[in-house]
């Protein structure tokens, strides 16, 4: 009290001591008159028990000089730092307010004015950060709102060099600690590696910002207890309750990735928790009735006329072709000589990913298809006749995320056993799953979440996960293939995912083995042989016999090991296909010769194989979906070259043939046997059935017209 | 206030052929105009928007002859009796 009375009235520099106004983790702050510059200050004076030696008040000066540079609207300026009769001052913006901490009560404040405040303080702690300022000690009694709502964020990068364990009443008596060089900050805002002891780092202060939105939202700590152990056991092993309406989804999952109890599974930046904010803000505010949008109205279905349509007959064979501007798809028997040709669905739509769902009752086939109005998933159940399109897009990022679709690369089916299981790979990288036969589809978390994914590159095509492949032995093992993340497999249905790419090269990286990064094309597996996977790499064909713990290069024989796509025998576990191109730079089938190389030894030898194909100046590209196998005896193979022709083979490979040329580029290709006794039924009127290879001229002109139909 | 806005024919499948569709806003910026257009017509928002609320990057949204782009985006105020007219950019490529 004494050192109350003395320092009213004094001078500190050039600031004369009005009054006291606090008294606070580091010592006792005044309002004070700036008689230079004339306006009204703060000044905090550091008790000397916060700094018991020299060298702490060197550091606590420094740290205050370099905070002094942050000026940003949403942080508590500091003007000057000094020293008085031993004791520290520091000269700050004098701000009039409440504590977020006050305003928060106890039932916390409308999400609304949470996402406001939240904003402008992930907005303060990215400046600092940009610095290099942590603040180590964020929570909401050192958050203060001015009447105008403008939020200003305190003591920035003080709490580190001060020591001390003072009583801090807004905080529910937990107080600034320090008991050592590392460990600083207020208990119940804690990162768990904090409390283990480690340094501190910006990730750290975005723990302290979700403990703090967390504590807006509800007016309650995510983690608590009645002793200081109970709390730190809570901190380090314990999710914190659920925050229901009124907070929405997005928000409460901001939080939740604030809170991930590893910083690596934070956001890793405090732009992107302010993106975030922002876009759930917006979200909310500029389209208020979006979220009763999503769930409203039966799925839409587009009736394609004036295309030609194909006629499908029970055990006719089917191929699914997509391109860069429209699909195709192809009618055939078991003899699979003679085609007829459906379509262009989709006019002038990017179709990069394309599937046959023919489990139990199913016939339905499947599309992406993408053009300036956006990505959508699609799907048909009469062979194209009518298409679903969906007024909501069906496969979305979640408002959190800041992620918005770009592509759809691979659509694969659940095991057999799982009938109504669905999966995407998407652009910007990532895996969408559904388990209700196509209607619903989330976001896979763990992947999204690994903290690998801020460090994968974007490929030639963007950054994509192209690549789904189910164990069909192991219900909870999973590999995805990522441009350019590697490969990833996970052994818990995906909530975790481990990067596997021990011996694959990443030319492209100083590091020419590294953990992640690599860029694969293609990942292939056999049934018979879950263990055992075949992959084409962005230069390197590769096998594996321990599902993915270690790649060995099989390029034995083939004139390239650049390529795309990568397919298997459906009965031989030996045989693989593969179509290398000439290079990197050159990615064109070798010697403009159109060649598929076939190994039938896992890859210790490959043969090419020519006859039919053409052999001179064919200088073509053959994309990783554009090849495939069918299940029939012999076996065929089909693939599609980006100059728009689509080769077959009915005869495992021997002999080919040209199915058809002049398409647009082919992105997919994709082929299966219609096992179905009802289809005359679904498919009652067809138009006349061509018998040889043709395409309607007039097929150009597609119209559409809605129906409310439900499948 | 009423609002008059243009359906390119990409389009109009989700607004029962029409190509213009007038609405009353309740407020008086573009996001406003638009959310009475998605009320109306909920196909349409997302051609138009991604999940991140932003309009599409090939999309251009125009109040009178000016693209919102540069106008203050959604935010753009729209003037009374004024023509929204959603259109596809021009560009090449593939």
């Amino acid at each position: 009290m004494n050192e109350v009375l003395v320092l009213i009235g004094q001078v500190l520099g050039h600031c004369r001591v009005i009054a006291q106004i606090g008294e606070g983790g580091m010592g006792v702050v005044y309002r004070a008159y700036d008689e230079v510059l004339h306006r009204d200050v703060a000044v905090k004076v550091v008790k000397k028990s916060a700094t018991p030696d020299i060298s702490s008040r060197q550091n606590l000066l420094q740290e205050a000089r370099a905070s002094s540079s942050l000026a940003h609207p949403n942080i508590c300026t500091i003007y000057d730092v000094g020293e008085i009769g031993g004791d520290l001052y520091i000269v700050m913006e004098l701000v009039e307010g409440k504590s977020l901490h006050g305003l928060a009560g106890e039932m916390g404040l409308p999400p609304e004015t949470v996402l406001r405040y939240g904003v402008q303080i992930a907005s303060a702690l990215a400046r600092a950060h940009d610095r290099g300022i942590v603040h180590r000690d964020l929570k909401t009694a050192n958050i203060v709102v001015t009447p105008e709502g403008l939020v200003k964020v305190l003591d920035f990068g003080l709490a580190k060099r001060v020591g001390g364990g003072i009583l801090d009443a807004p905080t529910l008596s937990f107080s600034t600690v320090q008991d050592g060089s590392s460990m600083s900050g207020t208990l119940p805002y804690m990162a768990p590696e904090v409390l283990r002891g480690d340094a501190a780092d910006s990730r750290s202060d975005l723990w302290a910002l979700g403990v703090v939105l967390y504590e807006a939202a509800s007016g309650r700590l995510p983690f608590g207890g009645r002793t200081g152990f109970e709390i730190s056991a809570a901190i380090m092993r314990e999710i914190p309750n659920p925050l229901g309406p009124p907070v929405p989804p997005g928000l409460w999952a901001i939080i939740q990735r604030c809170l991930a109890k590893e910083p690596m599974q934070r956001y890793q930046r405090a732009t992107e928790v302010q993106a975030a904010l922002e876009a759930v803000q917006s979200g909310g505010i500029a389209f208020p009735e979006a979220a009763e949008d999503r769930t409203a109205g039966p799925p839409r279905t587009t009736t394609m006329h004036s295309i030609r349509h194909v006629r499908i007959k029970k055990r006719d064979f089917v191929v699914l072709v997509g391109t860069n501007k429209g699909a195709f798809i192809l009618r055939s028997n078991a003899q699979r000589r003679r085609w007829d040709v459906g379509g262009p669905y989709f006019h002038g739509h990017s179709v990069y990913a394309m599937a046959y769902d023919g489990r139990g009752d199913q016939r339905r086939i499947w599309a992406s298809t993408s053009s300036f109005w956006g990505t959508l998933l699609r799907s048909s159940d009469d062979f194209g006749k009518s298409w679903t399109n969906p007024q909501q897009a069906p496969v979305r990022f979640p408002a959190d995320t800041g992620t918005s679709l770009k592509n759809i690369w691979q659509i694969t089916l659940g095991r057999a056993e799982e009938p109504d299981r669905l999966y995407c790979g998407v652009e910007p990288a990532a895996l969408f799953e559904s388990r209700d036969a196509g209607q619903n589809w989330s976001l896979v978390r763990g992947l999204f979440d690994h903290p690998h994914r801020p460090r994968w590159m974007p490929g030639n095509g963007g950054l994509a996960l192209h690549t789904i492949v189910l164990d069909p032995s192991n219900q909870q093992r999973m590999y995805v293939g990522i441009s350019s993340g590697g490969v990833y497999r996970t052994e818990d249905g995906g909530q975790s995912w481990t990067a596997q790419n021990r011996g694959i090269r990443a030319l492209f990286m100083p590091e020419k083995y590294p953990e992640f990064g690599q860029c694969v094309h293609k990942i292939a597996l056999h049934p018979a042989r879950p263990e055992r996977l075949f992959l084409q790499n962005h230069w390197g064909l590769y096998r594996s016999d321990d599902c993915g713990e270690h790649w060995t290069d099989i390029a034995n024989g083939v004139p390239s090991d650049f390529g795309f796509p990568v397919v298997i025998h459906p009965r031989d576990p030996d045989c693989v296909y593969a179509v290398p191109v000439e290079s990197e730079e050159f990615r064109c089938v070798c010697d403009g010769r159109l060649r598929v190389y076939r190994t039938r030894n896992a890859g210790a030898s490959w043969e090419p194989l020519m006859r039919g194909l053409p052999q001179k100046q064919a200088y073509e590209t053959v994309l990783r979906d554009a090849m495939t196998t069918d299940s029939l005896d012999p076996v065929g193979i089909y693939f599609g070259t980006r100059s728009g022709q689509l080769f077959g083979s009915n005869d495992e490979g021997k002999n080919w043939n040209r199915i058809l040329g002049g398409l647009p580029s082919i992105l997919c290709v994709r082929c299966a046997v219609v096992e179905d006794e009802g289809l005359g039924n679904v498919f009652p009127v067809s138009p006349k059935a061509p018998q040889q290879v043709s395409r309607k001229s007039n097929a150009s002109h597609q119209s559409t017209k809605r129906k409310n139909k439900k499948r | 206030m009423k609002v008059t806005i243009y359906i390119p024919a990409a389009l109009r499948e989700f607004t029962d052929g029409r190509n213009e569709v007038s609405v009353e806003p309740s407020g008086a910026t573009v996001a406003e105009a638009l959310s009475a257009l998605w009320n109306a017509y909920p196909g349409v928002r997302d051609r138009v928007l991604n999940e991140q609320d932003q309009v599409r990057q090939h999309i251009n949204i125009f109040v009178g002859n000016e693209n919102i782009r540069y106008t203050g985006g959604l935010t753009t105020r729209v003037p009374k009796n004024s023509q929204i007219s959603i259109v596809p950019a021009v560009s090449g490529g593939q």
